[in-house]
């Protein structure tokens, strides 16, 4: 049996006194979708973090593909992993932010290709092709010469899931990759999830878009207060919300996501 | 004031073009290793770092140029007076640099570095090729600016002996007795340099790529 | 090569005195300098178009041309203009000059920082032009003003070394003198380079006093 793309086992995390992950256990199959919904505050985009080791976990465990992330042991025999064992695990993730985080001094094609040329050692011209063949996918091929703050918001979302992409990774991170964006540039980021989606890439997606949840997911985690209340798939999910929790929240957002179903 | 005089005016504000740009790029040089000192975990770089541009923030560079073009003979170095020169330049520019640097290294946005460290760089590489390229841009207004300061500054180096522009005001001035329109005539051509200088530098600042408004 | 300080500081009531010129010489200066560009920036706020510009040419010159070349024009070639002046005026005056023009700079950056209704509002109020200035626009502007104040004030501080070479009797001068009469020149610029050093830290110290002081009371 092949170990789940991410394994995540009685994590939790404090930030200071604050408890914003409590006990948290999951297991994101490869070649699916998992999304991660709740309520700002829910500890939803921190669970993401863990998942990059972006944000140390107080205490549980993290594995890639069966290989620890960020700590290897447990409890009092917990080591915390060397740089370089630590960029080898995190090179199966890719990873895109809410604020795109795109280089500002390097057009769509630098931020592309930069990682390969600086970290892979590739040569230029062919870190450029690869980049290229990237930012084509995602559409942006005509915008490779441009500078970030030359590009609309979606045009910089789709530029940073090609720079993530870049690296083939085997599993894609997003954190709210469309809460930045104005409504009508949302669109075309998600229809590039869609097509990564399509692709059988293992993807979690942190999102309040409840209409790309119900139709790309496997599997929707809805967490609340840090704690994971609920994981099934999207038809039980959204046809018959028992939880309360849930309920108020599906209220509050449902409607943006019909209007996105439209 | 002959048209000769005014020629080997000219001529040496080649040195003193020289000297400026040399030590404005060596002090960017220098000041970048500083602010990576002062940003690291090591105390002991830290520190250095610190004290380094309190100090030479902190002392006239008449009085640097002095002290180097004296201690450096008396432990036994010889160096013409342009390394000399060169050396108390770069050095007091870069401490002015490393503070102008400091505000830029604050404003990268972590995400920026975030991203980074999700792409496979080091913390080194990140440095080297996401946050100084980045302060650096951010700070380029400064950069042009220290250039101006430092073009004048550059006057003082003829207590070292280095013939430039000042100096050889003050030969030409002793030996025609023409004071008024040789320094006069030195100001002037300093200030065409500058005027030159900041007129590059605004067309650099537009030509550079554009900082994100978020 | 070893260094024996003890010449220089058994120099100390000498040294002392050099110092007593540089501080004199630099307060002095440094408040010549903030009136006058006080004065200057005023005027081209209130001044109309033509004086605006006027005031703005010697401003540019001053700023672009080194200060060593400035007071060298002034003590060398003044007496050719029958401009005959002793050292310490000479550096009195080419500091002041000199700090003035980065002075009218900070101010005028000060007064357009206050919003033009604020002063339309002190006119309707019944407020004279003086009055304006007095009681809206200077404590407007102090807040951001007061640091690049405090920091050409630092920078005066450093600049009065060059005075030496005009033979003003200030510190780099008597303290170089000291070093090249008893053969210590290396200590001598070691202890003058630390004193400037721990006046200019005191100075700036004092800057960020006087800054948390008047931000309590300030406007935010």
């Amino acid at each position: 049996m092949t170990d789940p793309a991410i394994r995540i086992a009685t994590l939790s995390k404090k930030f200071g006194d604050t408890l914003v992950l409590r006990d948290i256990s999951l297991e994101v199959p490869r070649g699916q979708v998992t999304c991660l919904i709740g309520p700002s505050g829910s500890g939803k985009s921190t669970l993401l973090r863990c998942m990059a080791f972006l944000e140390e976990p107080t205490s549980g465990s993290i594995e890639i593909e069966g290989e620890p992330l960020g700590f290897t042991g447990t409890g009092s025999a917990r080591r915390r992993q060397s740089p370089a064992e630590l960029r080898r695990v995190r090179g199966k993730i890719g990873m895109v932010f809410q604020q795109f985080n795109l280089w500002p001094h390097m057009t769509a094609l630098g931020n592309v290709s930069a990682a390969l040329r600086r970290v892979r050692g590739l040569p230029r011209a062919e870190a450029e092709a690869r980049g290229m063949a990237q930012l084509d996918k995602v559409g942006l091929k005509e915008r490779a010469g441009h500078y970030p703050a030359q590009l609309s918001g979606g045009q910089q979302q789709r530029v940073a899931i090609a720079r993530a992409l870049a690296l083939d990774p085997t599993i894609m991170l997003f954190d709210e990759p469309t809460s930045a964006l104005d409504p009508e540039l949302t669109g075309e980021v998600l229809t590039v999830m869609r097509a990564l989606a399509d692709e059988g890439m293992t993807m979690v997606v942190v999102t309040h878009e409840i209409g790309f949840a119900a139709s790309v997911a496997h599997t929707v985690c809805f967490l609340d207060h840090g704690r994971l209340l609920f994981h099934d798939t999207p038809e039980k999910v959204f046809a018959a919300p028992r939880e309360p929790r849930l309920e108020q929240f599906l209220d509050t957002y449902l409607d943006r996501g019909a209007q996105m179903l439209r | 004031m002959t048209w000769t005089l005014f020629e080997l005016l000219l001529q040496a504000s080649l040195m003193t073009i020289l000297v400026s740009a040399v030590s404005i790029l060596a002090g960017l040089a220098i000041a970048i290793v500083l602010s990576a000192m002062r940003m690291s975990g090591n105390a002991a770089l830290k520190g250095f770092a610190v004290v380094f541009i309190s100090f030479f923030r902190g002392v006239p560079l008449l009085v640097q140029l002095l002290l180097i073009f004296n201690l450096l003979p008396s432990l036994g170095i010889t160096l013409p007076s342009l390394a000399t020169a060169l050396i108390g330049l770069s050095l007091c520019t870069a401490a002015y640099q490393a503070e102008n640097l400091r505000g830029g290294f604050e404003g990268v946005a972590p995400g920026l570095i975030e991203s980074a460290e999700m792409a496979g760089f080091t913390r080194a590489q990140s440095f080297f090729w996401i946050r100084t390229p980045i302060a650096l841009r951010m700070t380029f207004p400064a950069l042009v600016n220290e250039a101006i300061l430092i073009l004048k500054a550059s006057s003082l180096v003829s207590v070292v002996g280095l013939i430039e522009l000042t100096k050889m005001a003050q030969n030409l001035a002793a030996s025609t007795y023409q004071p008024l329109p040789i320094f006069a005539s030195a100001g002037l051509i300093y200030l065409a340099i500058n005027v030159v200088v900041a007129f590059l530098g605004r067309r650099a600042e537009r030509a550079l790529p554009g900082l994100p408004s978020a | 090569m070893s260094f024996d300080f003890a010449v220089i500081l058994a120099r100390g009531p000498q040294i002392l005195a050099g110092l007593g010129v540089t501080i004199l010489i630099w307060i002095a200066g440094t408040l010549l300098a903030a009136a006058l560009g006080f004065l200057v920036a005023t005027a081209r706020r209130f001044g109309g178009r033509f004086v605006d510009l006027a005031l703005s040419l010697p401003v540019e010159i001053l700023r672009g041309t080194p200060f060593l070349v400035q007071i060298f024009l002034l003590y060398f070639g003044g007496p050719y203009i029958g401009l005959r002046l002793d050292p310490i005026p000479a550096g009195l005056i080419g500091l002041s000059v000199y700090g003035a023009a980065y002075y009218a700079e900070i101010f005028r950056a000060g007064y357009q920082s206050v919003p033009t209704g604020h002063v339309e509002a002190a006119a309707c109020a019944g407020f004279s032009r003086g009055q304006t200035i007095r009681f809206i626009l200077l404590p407007e502007m102090a807040l951001l003003v007061l640091p690049p104040a405090m920091n050409m004030a630092v920078i005066l501080l450093k600049e009065t070394a060059l005075l030496s070479l005009i033979t003003v009797p200030e510190m780099t001068m008597t303290v170089s003198a000291i070093g090249s009469q008893q053969y210590a020149f290396v200590e001598s610029l070691v202890v003058l380079a630390l004193v400037y050093w721990a006046l200019v830290e005191l100075a700036n110290l004092l800057g960020r006093l006087a800054e948390r002081r008047l931000s309590t009371f300030g406007t935010p």
